[in-house]
């Protein structure tokens, strides 16, 4: 008897075609929506039903809760799953799905809400013993108590908005004089994209390590931890390079940091898979930073030392069925890493790269797992996340991991977008992540070693004029047109183009 | 043919020799040989040594991966042509090879894009065409003459 009649993939990309992989193996049929931008999108023809939600915009269609839950009552689904991003931690829509009768796969919409409020999620977490940093989350945001604040928690100090996420409104203060412009500047921001201008004041730690605890709770008091996870590598305070387990933990801190973990699922009432998120300062203590209430995006480097399919536990998990782990399932084996593969071009500032697939070719071997949305002929459009792939690889060793990630990076072909692939080749061979020497601020630190090399080398340019002189009189005879084969460079296209 | 990287420009001349391909860049002389494995991917051979490349064209931008690494160029066509203007009235071929046949004679009237000679180059042949209608003036080369861009094959008056 399969967890549920069918589940309804509230998402797109990459992390839809691996929700609708894991609910093919439980012999759960599937549901995929998707915009107008998305009608043949490889999340659509790999579920069994699917559903349009309108166009390409997000806020109209993987944003409309009032479309995801009228797609669900229309294919009589009885189970969402809202992958990660989009709408994935919104409460409204959690309570949304309950009330249409039909199961969230993820925590009530209350502990999403409770979470989401970082003044709330500090208070609570304080509360119940788990370290936070110093700072200030009271209620009397007036500038003046903010300043009073401020110099009690000493400089630098961090601005955070208590509302969203993703660095947005974020500033670092350096010393008393920079901060009313700091806090006008983040209120702004923080209102224009959350529309709530409430901050947290947090000490600024230099140079810090980004760890985080998997955690798996059924909300009846039972919770366990599935290790965790080293997400130092960011840029703009998004994840580029994950790893499991963290090199900078030893099994002491190790397990010290895995039970504040758990102690923090326990205190906000968990239920199902969730992330708490900490910073890891040079000295080795550890403080709160947030709770992700869903399924990470670098949930594959757990699955791949526990050897689970969180997406199981976590249907398993909506389908009432109890909590199964034991404190072994927690026991790294060997080493995992993730690459996140974006439409991002590292010779021009990092910015998004819209642009067609025109050829693609992913690596495969022992120990390498590509989780990809793509396909060729895939558009990559402005309207969503950059995000197209993601290569992980598993090895008995950090080090084996990083050879295996080597090679499968380099037999990575993607043509027509550019990527930030020889950036990430670029970290994964630099001798500081070789030694573990990660910190948030490493692609900053070394960012004249990451940025890639604009042009070929000259063996690879004579030999792209000689393929092109023959694909070009190839073209030329087929078409049986233009004397002049160059001149049919314009049509000329390889690779299957849509 | 020149391919443009950024603000540097690479004129490239690429000749068959009896061992392979050989290419005239930024005053080097490179020698290879090339075979297209499917669409888009190609195996680069230096001797036992051999690379894969990927290569795909949009509109004049060439995308190509070499060694694992992704590049984007830019193909000049008018700058092939100035590097060197074909004479309308002259047949060449665009790229290097060996003509496989020769399907008109002087004084034969011929039509626009009427098949005039077959050049196979790698495996593959490419029909050449008249430019335009005429008469065949001069046929310069026979059956299994090597040739080359730059070099009139057959002449229309």
């Amino acid at each position: 008897m399969p967890l549920f009649r069918k589940v309804l993939v509230a998402n797109r990309g990459e992390i839809a075609v691996r929700i609708e992989r894991t609910c093919r193996v439980l012999g759960i049929p599937t549901v995929a929506v998707f915009s107008e931008a998305d009608r043949t999108a490889r999340h659509v023809r790999e579920a069994d039903e699917a559903v349009g939600i309108g166009p390409a915009e997000a806020a109209e269609s993987y944003l409309s809760i009032e479309r995801i839950v009228a797609a669900a009552l229309e294919a009589a689904a009885d189970a969402v799953h809202p992958g990660y991003g989009f709408l994935s931690q919104n409460g409204d829509f959690a309570d949304a799905v309950r009330d249409a009768g039909l199961v969230f796969v993820g925590p009530p919409g209350d502990v999403h809400r409770r979470m989401g409020d970082k003044r709330a999620a500090r208070r609570l977490m304080a509360a119940a013993g788990v370290p936070v940093l110093p700072g200030y989350d009271g209620d009397d945001q007036a500038d003046a108590a903010l300043l009073g604040e401020a110099r009690r928690v000493g400089w630098p100090l961090m601005i955070k908005p208590s509302r969203g996420g993703g660095g947005k409104g974020m500033r670092i203060v350096r010393e008393e004089a920079g901060f009313q412009d700091a806090l006008a500047s983040s209120r702004r921001e923080a209102k224009a994209a959350f529309g709530d201008d409430a901050v947290v004041l947090e000490r600024f730690v230099e140079r810090p390590r980004h760890v985080e605890v998997q955690v798996m709770a059924d909300g009846e008091g039972r919770a366990v931890h599935l290790g965790e996870r080293e997400c130092s590598v960011q840029r703009r305070h998004q994840k580029v390079v994950e790893e499991a387990p963290s090199p900078a933990l030893g099994p002491e801190e190790r397990r010290t940091l895995c039970a504040a973990g758990v102690e923090a699922a326990r205190a906000v009432g968990y239920v199902n898979a969730g992330t708490v998120e900490f910073l890891l300062s040079p000295d080795g203590s550890f403080s709160f930073l947030e709770m992700n209430t869903r399924l990470q995006v670098e949930h594959p480097v757990t699955e791949a030392v526990t050897g689970l399919d969180l997406v199981r536990l976590q249907l398993e998990s909506a389908a009432g069925r109890p909590l199964s782990l034991s404190p072994e399932d927690a026991v790294p084996r060997g080493h995992a890493l993730e690459c996140r593969l974006y439409a991002e071009d590292p010779s021009n500032d990092d910015l998004p790269s819209p642009g067609r697939v025109l050829h693609l070719s992913e690596p495969a071997g022992p120990g390498i797992r590509v989780d990809s949305g793509l396909d060729t002929g895939s558009e990559v459009t402005v309207h969503y996340d950059p995000l197209l792939s993601k290569i992980v690889t598993w090895g008995q060793s950090r080090a084996e991991a990083i050879e295996r990630m080597r090679d499968a990076l380099r037999r990575t072909v993607v043509l027509g977008v550019p990527t930030n692939l020889a950036r990430l080749r670029a970290i994964v061979e630099h001798p500081a992540f070789a030694a573990g020497d990660l910190h948030t601020g490493f692609i900053g630190a070394h960012l004249r070693e990451l940025t890639p090399r604009p042009c070929p080398p000259l063996e690879a340019i004579a030999a792209a004029a000689a393929a092109l002189a023959l694909e070009g009189g190839r073209d030329g005879r087929e078409r049986r047109a233009a004397p002049d084969p160059w001149s049919s460079l314009g049509p000329w296209r390889l690779g299957g183009g849509a | 043919m020149r391919l443009r990287c950024g603000e540097e420009t690479f004129d490239v001349q690429v000749r068959e020799t009896k061992r392979g391909l050989e290419a005239q860049v930024a005053g080097r002389a490179i020698r290879f040989a090339l075979e297209r494995a499917r669409p888009g991917v190609f195996v680069v051979r230096d001797g036992a040594r051999s690379t894969t490349l990927h290569l795909v064209a949009d509109g004049t931008v060439l995308h190509l991966s070499w060694d694992g690494v992704a590049y984007a160029l830019l193909v000049e066509r008018e700058g092939a042509r100035t590097a060197h203007r074909p004479d309308p009235d002259a047949l060449e071929t665009p790229m290097p090879g060996r003509v496989a046949a020769v399907k008109v004679a002087p004084g034969q009237p011929v039509a626009k894009g009427e098949e005039l000679l077959v050049v196979e180059a790698m495996k593959m042949e490419n029909a050449l065409r008249a430019p335009r209608d005429g008469v065949v003036r001069a046929v310069h080369v026979a059956a299994g003459d090597r040739v080359v861009p730059g070099r009139a094959l057959v002449e229309i008056e």
